[in-house]
């Protein structure tokens, strides 16, 4: 027998070993590839061919077809560019970790908050000269900003540029407590302005009507799936107490010093409302175990009376209610804080946030080319062209020569959801530098089709109707503007990002870690037990080196701020 | 042993003196030529990559060559060692394969006894075809259909045990933290249960049809000819599999647990998998991913021998 499994010993050996390959890093060719355009010649000869990059994009993009549409065939036609693009699946910071162990980048790269991984690695190309030489639009479009994008005070480079819409203005919150129409309709539009008006009507609506469509009422409901719970659930907190969004910081405007959110007292009362609410059956049982198909299948039914969330994570179910006719149980967004004293600061204005954005890497064919292609799309006619369409197919010009669309391509572009992925338009935005709502271009047109008076055109009757009611035009109008607060001189604290081995990484992750058991545990505790849950809370996470992490936040915020104070 | 010289085959012949080794090489040079292709398969795909656990003894930075990495030695397994987390997705992941591996044994050996057992060979091949289609269904739609039938919002399962009076008011199944162990379970077994019992079934038609017969005629029952035919029958087999998933108990992967679990259940979902992923390469923490590696497959192969030894030492005895 033992040599019958003497075989056995070498074969599991040897599977053992294979089912971890560790990846090998390998980047000799680094800097190689590294022209920077001093060639042009041949660069014009190519401008003629065809050339295709490689995309890799941490953001996904459910409307991407290639070059295939309309507007990607304009695309290619104009500057012979056609875009490979792939996107993360999950948490995208696994697959740049991989780009940057194994030394294999996709052409244009655009990590979100990971830059930093292939900056390390030596990946990225300084895009400082290139812009210099090829890249007049750029700079038209970006300004000052430009400034914004270097990299560190040790490092001059510009490696990523900005793919937020600049100079953009909001005119819809993004973030608050939604409430159904017909709750705020049924109490005769009372004012919400605290949680105690937001409880007050959900529950007396709940008392009334315990069953809406012959299934039971649902009056509260958050969604906690993976890092949902960040936007459902805890960035709630810091908005309700006069906090804006820095991720998972709060920063204070006189100190500037960084905490984790989450250990403000302010906002533990904010949980203990959650936990009353538990405590009271307002808040749906299956909060913290329902997917995310789970809950906007509920929102749709129209059934749910309440939600605190971003409006891009339920903005799938207000479409489906609104194309189910039941536009009373559509929601509409209110700035609730703790109480009076607070100010909610979904407006505040953090500055441009250049950081995330887009960038070339040392692997790439033709940089001098790409960069022709990033400059090519930050022109007039290439933003025209992303946001408006194809003139006399998507929009037109009117008697007084501005682009306008009609009746019918409005409602096609608001109803149909395939029609970016047919079309192309705002599908390839994303991978360029692009102007934001409401800024115009040389004929004094607004480049985005985007305007207040847009907005409120998409409205339904009972929006207005209910936005009548308070006196408002647009939601916006309930919220405390931007003038009302100070500029954020950091950017954004979501926007900061530290590289792997900095002493924030473990302790953060671990945070993080904690956070996610330890609040949804406080909320579903006893109410006299949520003390003791909390307070533990607080205790494991000084265990894990927080206040030393805080500190080391809050010299890279300091840092950046001197960084942007240079220009 | 003599059960091992029985079966002994003549190509496994192995020399006992250098001559005669050289001697036999060149006899069969032809095989040796024709084995190359894969010995270097084997060694390029399989033993350069080791290469890569140096990095666990580095703080590996990406993009540099191999003489600009920091050495910090040990460094890494020690914070490894040290960080209570990792006991915690340890046990976790030991007592998910542990489970994983009795019920997940136990139950295809059953399901392929029966099946073998009937006599309607169309019925016995539709059931088949059915009970291992799931295994095809991936993780992220199996674990959409749990939810959904255990949700309290009109989950079927809440439904049938209220409107049976089993219980008052619906579970919340998903969020008890030592149920989940016991869900994951259930629905790894609902998924590959006919996918595992196939390989039990082809053993089982290996068995010599004469031994039944001859059973049969000492007046051996239906529980008889299972306890003395088909399960020693197929014990071999059995023995195979078991050791091989002993081996690959402490890499469990990690879809299952991550798409089952929620922020209820962390404390018992988390596996030593997913604890890698997350401080390792989603950290960009690549040397303390690796020394993770390490550890994993150091306890695979230390199972490994365990196991076969363990076996090596029953099956002696039993073939005594």
């Amino acid at each position: 027998m033992s040599r019958k499994y003497k075989g056995f010993y070498g074969v599991f050996i040897i599977v053992s070993l294979f089912l971890f390959v560790p990846a090998c890093s390998n980047s000799e060719e680094t800097s190689t590839n590294n022209n920077d355009g001093d060639n042009e010649t041949s660069n014009d000869e190519m401008s003629d061919s065809e050339i295709e990059f490689s995309v890799f994009a941490a953001d996904d993009n459910p409307s991407w077809n290639g070059m295939d549409s309309p507007v990607g065939q304009e695309i290619l036609n104009a500057t012979g560019v056609s875009l490979d693009a792939d996107f993360a699946l999950g948490d995208p910071a696994e697959r740049i970790s991989l780009f940057a162990a194994s030394g294999d980048y996709p052409d244009f790269i655009l990590p979100k908050g990971d830059g930093g991984l292939m900056v390390d690695a030596g990946a990225m190309v300084d895009l400082r000269p290139l812009i210099e030489e090829h890249g007049p639009n750029i700079k038209e479009v970006y300004g000052d900003y430009l400034d914004r994008m270097t990299w560190s005070e040790d490092d001059d480079a510009i490696y990523f540029l900005g793919t937020n819409g600049v100079d953009q203005e909001y005119w819809s919150p993004g973030n608050g407590f939604w409430l159904q129409h017909a709750v705020v309709e049924e109490l005769g539009y009372p004012e919400i302005n605290t949680l105690e008006d937001f409880e007050n009507a959900i529950a007396e609506y709940y008392e009334m009507y315990p069953e809406i469509d012959g299934q039971p009422t649902i009056p509260l409901s958050l969604l906690a799936d993976d890092w949902r719970m960040l936007i459902s659930v805890t960035n709630p907190a810091f908005f309700a107490t006069g906090g804006s969004d820095d991720g998972e910081w709060f920063i204070d405007h006189e100190t500037q010093e960084a905490i984790l959110h989450y250990r403000r007292p302010e906002e533990r009362e904010y949980f203990r409302w959650l936990n009353h609410m538990n405590n009271e059956g307002l808040l749906d049982p299956e909060t913290f175990v329902q997917q995310e198909d789970q809950y906007i299948s509920k929102i749709s039914s129209g059934r749910v009376l309440g939600m605190i969330d971003a409006e891009w994570s339920i903005a799938d179910a207000q479409t489906a209610l609104r194309e189910d006719g039941k536009q009373e149980r559509m929601h509409g967004i209110y700035p609730v804080t703790l109480d009076d004293t607070f100010k909610q600061a979904n407006f505040q204005d953090a500055g441009y946030l250049a950081e995330w954005g887009i960038g070339i890497t040392v692997d790439n064919p033709d940089p001098v080319r790409a960069i022709k292609f990033l400059d090519w799309m930050a022109s007039e006619e290439a933003q025209i062209l992303n946001n408006w369409g194809i003139e006399g197919e998507h929009y037109q010009y009117d008697d007084e020569g501005n682009r306008h669309l009609t009746e019918e391509q409005r409602e096609e572009r608001l109803s149909d959801s395939k029609f970016n992925e047919r079309t192309g338009i705002n599908v390839f935005t994303a991978y360029g530098p692009n102007y934001g709502d409401g800024v115009l271009d040389s004929e004094g047109q607004p480049f985005t089709i985007n305007t207040p008076e847009t907005v409120v055109e998409d409205y339904t009757d009972k929006e207005k109707e209910v936005l009548a009611a308070y006196d408002a035009e647009i939601w916006a109008d309930l919220f405390p503007s931007s003038d009302e607060f100070p500029v954020k001189p950091w950017g954004a604290g979501w926007e900061i990002n530290w590289s792997s081995d900095s002493p924030i990484a473990v302790p953060f992750q671990r945070a993080e870690d904690t956070m996610m058991t330890r609040i949804p545990e406080a909320i579903l505790a006893d109410e006299d037990e949520f003390d003791e849950v909390y307070d533990r809370f607080m205790e494991e996470l000084e265990g894990h080196g927080v206040e030393e992490m805080e500190q080391e936040f809050t010299k890279l915020i300091q840092k950046r701020i001197e960084l942007w104070d240079e220009e | 042993m003599e059960i091992g010289k029985k079966k002994a085959q003549p190509n496994l012949w192995v020399p006992d003196n250098k001559k005669n080794f050289w001697k036999t090489m060149k006899n069969q040079k032809i095989l040796y030529l024709m084995s190359i292709p894969f010995v270097v398969w084997i060694f390029v795909f399989n033993y350069l990559p080791v290469w890569g656990w140096t990095m666990a003894f580095q703080d590996f930075r990406p993009g540099r060559s191999i003489t600009e990495q920091e050495w910090v030695g040990f460094k890494h397994f020690i914070t490894l060692f040290q960080d209570p987390h990792f006991y915690l997705v340890l046990r976790n992941t030991l007592v998910m394969s542990l489970m994983l591996l009795i019920v997940g044994f136990t139950i295809p050996i059953i399901f392929a006894v029966s099946l073998n057992e009937l006599k309607d060979s169309l019925f016995k091949r539709s059931v088949q075809t059915i009970s291992y289609l799931p295994h095809f269904v991936s993780w992220v739609v199996v674990a959409g259909i749990v939810t959904k039938m255990l949700s309290t919002d009109g989950g079927i399962i809440n439904d049938l045990l209220v409107s049976l009076n089993i219980i008052e008011s619906p579970i919340q199944f998903m969020a008890q933290g030592h149920w989940f162990w016991v869900i994951l379970t259930g629905a790894d077994i609902w998924k590959e249960m006919g996918w595992n019992s196939i390989i039990f079934l082809a053993a089982m038609a290996g068995v010599d049809p004469q031994l039944y017969e001859a059973a049969r005629v000492d007046g051996a029952n239906r529980w008889r000819r299972i306890w003395h035919i088909t399960l020693p029958g197929i014990r071999p087999t059995i023995m195979v599999i078991l050791i091989l998933s002993i081996g690959n108990m402490i890499s469990i992967g990690f879809e299952r647990q991550l798409l089952l679990g929620n922020s209820l259940v962390r404390e018992y979902s988390e596996v030593l998998e997913l604890y890698a992923l997350n401080y390792g390469i989603g950290m960009g923490n690549y040397s303390y991913g690796t020394a993770l590696g390490i550890f994993n497959s150091m306890v695979s192969i230390i199972l490994l021998l365990l196991a076969n030894g363990f076996f090596k030492r029953m099956s002696n005895t039993s073939v005594m």
